[in-house]
This record gives structure tokens, sequence and C-alpha cells, in this order.
């Protein structure tokens, strides 16, 4: 095996990890937000079930979460499932996930709006909707931008627990690679890893944008 | 912020062709389906090929055996670690990946034995081990969930003298520890030793004693004999009429040792 066909390889591995990677921000960036509602909902019984599934999501290994949601409805539930079902499994995994991680971090940036702006926005007539929409909101991005980045990065390293699975991803295939007959051996690992850097660098570079775009009042 | 518009409905574009494509692939043509659950990173069995596809001895069999019954084939590459589960839970319907009967006979409905092999340890060749009573003291290496951690487990007076035995999920790992020293020993089926041997730099032996002998058969569902017997019958038509012999000829640089094909023998 050539180096370049490793590279290909490599390639198409890193094709799957970042189908996971965007699938599971579109999920879960958003569902975040809805968890972050219900955290902070006045309605005790709602407010007590996401309390407790983030405090599941936070306090047992990803790669359980992974196993048990891949396996459940069959082993559990006796339901027959599609027979693309490993990839789904892991997106779903990883979305409800992270969705708790984002819903902390939303959290704290909306309790750090001080309460005056709340009532300054009654003051001025806006409806509850409007003062969070047009208000609270423009800021809780900007102050929990930092945060956010970090989740990013971390779920782009995370996608490697799919393996679990039996989803081949870039660090999977990078592993195959490593034994394969006539392969490059380990170096293949490294270039995984450089693989991984690269990427990260540039969603640190796109975040960084952003941030700076969002630096209105400076 | 039109910039960062056009660049978010250029991502989430992107993220829907993805989701697309991952969507099909999945059409049922209603014919039957083998779905072998194999480890990818054990070779002469299952391995990565250079075109991307998998490759290996039993792969190749396997598919052999879909195309003479006019089955659909699909290779799964497993986390050898899930390998009950995902038969119990029906995303695969068979094991078949260098997969020891000897010891596991009650666990599933299993096909005719097909490969003879055994144990053996591995050493660097400046060790100074030579036979399985040097190794007392010392730490050895097998895969996780195999039955090289079975045979070991299985001879008490050899475990007990071992210092320890270190599980990993495969074998270049193994490999990688025995070259550096955190690991004294590999104990590993012959044929994936063979193939290490001969593609890690080096200097390596493997001792004479084996640890034990063994057979690879095809692992099903227990109580799924109705699969079973629709392969075993194939198995044995390919074994009888030298078709086996045949495809096993193209692993031999592999690792592949023809004499073990004990079906056609």
């Amino acid at each position: 095996m050539t180096f370049q066909t490793m590279i290909t390889q490599l390639g198409q591995g890193f094709g799957t990890t970042l189908s996971i990677f965007f699938l599971t921000l579109l999920g879960s960036l958003p569902l975040g937000l809805l968890v972050t509602f219900g955290r902070r909902s006045k309605f005790a019984p709602l407010r007590g079930f996401i309390k407790f599934y983030i405090s599941i999501m936070r306090g047992t290994p990803l790669m359980l979460q992974l196993i048990v949601v891949f396996y459940g409805p069959n082993l559990i539930f006796g339901l027959s499932v599609p027979s693309n079902w490993r990839f789904i499994a892991a997106i779903v995994a990883f979305v409800i996930n992270y969705a708790a991680y984002f819903a902390e971090i939303y959290r704290g940036g909306i309790e750090s709006i001080p309460v005056g702006q709340y009532e300054a926005a009654e003051v001025l007539g806006y409806s509850k909707s409007q003062t969070f929409l047009k208000i609270i909101l423009p800021q809780m991005v900007k102050r929990v931008l930092p945060s956010v980045t970090n989740e990013v990065i971390t779920l782009v390293k995370d996608t490697s627990l799919v393996y679990v699975i039996g989803v081949v991803e870039m660090f999977t295939r990078a592993k195959q690679i490593a034994v394969a007959p006539d392969s490059p051996g380990i170096v293949t690992l490294f270039v995984a890893g450089v693989f991984y850097y690269v990427f990260n660098f540039i969603v640190a570079w796109v975040m960084e944008r952003i941030e700076k775009r969002l630096n209105y009042y400076q | 912020m039109k910039k960062m518009k056009k660049f978010l409905s250029l991502a989430l574009a992107l993220v829907m062709m993805v989701s697309l494509l991952a969507a099909c692939g999945s059409k049922d043509s209603g014919k039957q389906k083998l779905i072998v659950g194999f480890d990818a990173e054990f070779p002469p069995y299952g391995f990565l090929a250079a075109d991307g596809s998998y490759d290996g001895f039993d792969l190749a069999m396997a598919e052999e055996v879909c195309k003479r019954l006019d089955w659909e084939f699909e290779a799964v590459a497993i986390d050898w670690n899930s390998k009950d589960t995902e038969l119990k839970s029906g995303n695969i319907n068979c094991i078949w990946n260098g997969f020891t009967y000897n010891g596991r006979e009650n666990d599933y409905t299993w096909s005719d034995p097909y490969v003879d092999n055994s144990i053996v340890i591995v050493v660097k060749a400046d060790s100074g081990i030579k036979t399985l009573a040097d190794l007392a003291g010392k730490t050895v290496m097998a895969q996780a969930a195999s039955s090289a951690v079975d045979a070991i487990n299985g001879n008490e007076a050899f475990k007990a003298t071992l210092k320890e035995v270190v599980e990993l999920p495969d074998y270049n790992n193994g490999f990688m520890e025995l070259k550096q020293g955190t690991v004294d020993a590999v104990a590993a089926d012959i044929g994936v030793a063979a193939y290490q041997m001969a593609n890690n730099s080096g200097d390596y032996v493997m001792l004479d004693e084996a640890i034990s002998s063994e057979q690879y058969a095809v692992g099903f569902l227990l109580g799924n004999t109705e699969l079973r017997d629709a392969v075993n019958g194939e198995l044995k038509k390919m074994a009888a009429d030298g078709t086996m012999m045949k495809i096993a000829e193209n692993y031999v640089d592999a690792g592949l040792v023809l004499d073990n094909l004990c079906m056609c023998n």
C-alpha cells in the first residue's frame, strides 16, 4: 500500500468523521437551546426531568451511551432496526450528549445577563419573547462562544469513539491501514493526527472570526 | 452578515447532502442476506485491502458462499469485544473471522471446523526465552476477548507462573509493546503470529511449544440452524471441489498455512 493510497483511504474515513461532526452540531446546537428552556422552566416536573437528563449525559461515558443507543432498541425493547441504524445511532447518541453540554453553556450565558436589562425591557414595553430574542439571546451568543468552541473541538476528537458500535471513521480506518499488508505501518496514526490537527486549526480559526465579528462594542 | 449567511447555507447544504448519502444504500432487495461480523485488524482472515475494500480468507469464502446461494453479502467491521451483542441484536448474522470453536461449543450454533489453529507464543529473538517454562515471571500480551486469552486461562498451571496477562484491542499494539519491551511475549493464533512477524520490523521467534490447539469454524446465533445448515452445506462442497483451496492460495502471502485447512484434508 503506497503513501498515496493511505491518504486516499484516510480521506474517505475523514468523510465519515466530518458527517458525524456536522450532523451532531446541526442537531445539538438548537436542541441545546430547547434543553436550556426546559432547565429554566417554571414547571417543576419538566425542570426536574431535564436536570436528570443532563446529569445522566454528563455523568456517564459517551462510549456507554453509544452502546445503549445502538443496541438498546433491540435488546431492551425487541424492536427491529433499519440497516443503517449503526450510523443513525451514532448521530443520535452524539446529539443528545452534546445538547446537554451546550444547554448548560447557554444557561450560564443567559444567567450572566443582569436582571436590570429585563426590567428595562419591560419598561420599554418589550414582550417576553421580544426581550429574549432581541436583547438576551444576542448577548448570550457572544458570551458563550469561547466555551462553545471548546466543545466543538472536543467533538472532533470524540468522533473516534464510534468504533465501539462498528462505525468506521478516520481513526478506526487508520488502525486498519496500520495492519494491512504492505502498509506504511504506525506512521498512519500520526498522519491521522495531522488530519485532526489541521481540521481543528480551521475550526478554531472560523470560531475566532465569528467572535471578532460579534465583538461590535469595541 | 451576508457572507456569514452564505457560509451557513453552504454548510447546511453540505450536511444535507451527506445525510442523504447516509440514507441511501439501505435498499432491501428481499434476498436472503448474510451479514458477516469480522475484525478488520486480523490478517489473513480479515483486513483492509489497498483499494479500500475489506479482504481476507474468511471474507472471500463468505462471499463465494453467497454467490453460490444467490444471497446478498455484507461484511461489517465490528469491535471484536462487541461480537456477542452484535449477533444477539441481529446487526450481524454470523461471526466469521478466524473464530475459535473450542471452548465456545455451547455459546453459538457452529459450522463444521475448517482450519486447524494453535495458539503460539512469539518472543524477541534475543530474549533467551525458549520454552513455555521460561515465561515464568514474564508479561504476556493477548487480544482482548480472543481465544488466546481463553487458552491462557484454560491452562491454569501455566497462567500461575506468569507475572501478568495484558489484554489489548489488537495484535498490532501487542507487537509494538513487544518491540518496546513493555511485554515479554505475545500469545496469538498461529496465522496471525506469522503475519505479524513478517510485517513488523524486529527479530522475533515463535516458540516450538504451543499453548493449545483448536479449530476455527463459523459461529451463528445459538439456535439458528437453518442459516448454519445452508452455509455449512456450501462450505463442504467448496472444500470437496477444490474452491476452498484455490481461495486459500491467494492468502498464503498474508500468513495462511495451507496444511492447516482441515476441511480440505
